[in-house]
């Protein structure tokens, strides 16, 4: 089955994310960054879907829509920062925090103990459901997989950008039952717009060869439940 | 002339004249409300009386601010607060420094004019921040800058207080489902108070970790750790 890379230009509409000093809109910069990326992607006989086409802006739920109904696929959300080292580029991937309760021990100040019953993270089984809040839990191994080997690749077109990826609750991510990732590049703070578009022609290199590597370490077929 | 249009030259004469009197002190005070350019929520914050407690001792306090020269990075800072013996008390000081005694514009984490409205210490280690709308609204937009913010938050708590292990940010009382449309705030952030800290796992007081903890049963191998930025 052919895979399917679902490419998410995030912001859109009135939401912009990012301005720029000169009123660049972060919401445009990626769109035009996810077009390029589809280029390199669809090159490769691979199917490629972007969450929007235009000015729309689609909710977190609609985007995760897109690619919760389909076997195996990916998902790619783009973004631009509002500040940091001009020209680098961070992969994330999804982490849930610990719900394990701490039991403080006031008197030796020892460490949280944990609780095997709540610890979090079980890979569900194929025939589970899975929660819609909680979607990214079946995939985050895959996540983890396809964040290192898109960071790998993009540490050698953006130099200084940091040598692995970064685990961080991005919210974009928690609801979709697949591989996913954010890509986000620093930053919109520059007065000229070309220094941003330069980025997108070695950024759709990198995920289309990062894309090419990537062999989920299991595909999920299930459908999340409890859609809102 | 009408003697009518006489004496309307003559007030409207006189009025202009008025008018140029007061117009610098006018300019004045437009020039002043401008310069003090200050929000609601600072003039807010000006009438609230400064945290203090009968316990503060004036202590050095280690605060994360964005580090001068890698600005996706976070550098330990050491500051002279008054601090509480009192564990909440003590965290709100330590947040509301934070937020106002940013070294500079461009090390700053959280914005100019978000309020720690208070913040609260469940027995079993888990602290609430209750923040003003201000945080979610006027925080630069971004994955990288929503995770300083918050990663300031944490580090800074961590390495001042012993007994809070995990943080969750409200807004307004409220759950918030994005710190500013990026970082999801419906879980807790972990946090590692220092004197527990393993040395390796932190890379000392200005060494990165994540943001927040993985599934236990969900680690990664050492190679695949959860990035330690640079």
């Amino acid at each position: 089955m052919t895979l399917t890379v679902v490419l998410d230009p995030a912001h859109g509409g009135a939401d912009f994310g990012a301005r720029g000093p000169t009123g660049l809109a972060e919401s445009d910069v990626v769109l035009d960054f996810a077009r390029a990326a589809r280029i390199a992607l669809e090159a490769q006989r691979l199917r490629v879907l972007l969450t929007r086409e235009g000015n729309q802006d689609p909710t977190f739920d609609a985007r995760s829509a897109m690619i919760n109904g389909l076997a195996n696929a990916i998902f790619i959300s783009l973004h631009v920062s509002s500040s940091g080292p001009l020209g680098t580029a961070r992969t994330y991937y999804y982490v849930f925090p610990s719900n394990v309760t701490p039991a403080v021990n006031p008197t030796a100040g020892a460490p949280p103990q944990t609780a095997r019953a709540q610890a979090s993270g079980a890979q569900p089984t194929r025939t589970s459901l899975i929660q819609w809040d909680e979607a990214q839990r079946s995939s985050v191994d895959s996540s983890r997989q396809l964040a290192f080997l898109v960071q790998t690749v993009l540490v050698q077109r953006f130099k200084d950008s940091p040598d692995a990826p970064i685990a961080a609750p991005v919210r974009q991510l928690r609801t979709i039952a697949a591989p996913a990732i954010a890509i986000e590049l620093s930053s919109i703070d520059v007065t000229d717009a070309k220094r941003l578009d330069q980025m997108a022609q070695p950024l759709a290199e990198a995920i289309g060869r990062a894309v090419a590597e990537f062999h989920p370490l299991g595909a999920s077929t299930t459908t999340p439940s409890g859609a809102h | 002339m009408p003697r009518l249009s006489k004496i309307a030259i003559a007030v409207l004469a006189v009025l202009a004249f008025a008018a140029l009197l007061t117009f610098p002190s006018l300019l004045r005070t437009v020039l002043g409300l401008r310069r003090a350019d200050r929000s609601a929520e600072q003039a807010r914050r000006a009438i609230v009386p400064p945290i203090s407690t009968p316990s503060d001792t004036r202590e050095k306090a280690q605060l994360f601010w964005l580090s001068p020269t890698s600005p996706d990075t976070l550098e330990a800072t050491t500051v002279e607060l008054d601090l509480s013996a009192d564990a909440e008390k003590r965290a709100k000081q330590l947040i509301t420094a934070l937020i106002e005694k940013t070294p500079s514009q461009t090390q700053r984490t959280l914005p100019a004019d978000a309020v720690l409205l208070q913040f609260y210490l469940m027995p079993d280690g888990t602290g609430i921040a209750d923040f003003s709308e201000t945080l979610e609204t006027e925080a630069p937009s971004g994955i990288l800058n929503e995770e300083m913010a918050v990663d300031s938050i944490v580090r800074t708590l961590g390495a001042n207080l012993s007994n809070v292990y995990r943080l969750k940010i409200l807004i307004r009382g409220q759950e918030a489902d994005t710190l500013a449309g990026h970082l999801d705030l419906s879980g807790f952030f972990n946090v590692t108070p220092q004197a527990q800290a393993q040395p390796a796992a932190t890379g000392g007081a200005t060494g990165e970790q994540p943001l927040a903890a993985n599934p236990s049963n969900a680690s990664p191998s050492p190679e695949q750790q959860p990035a330690i930025r640079n």
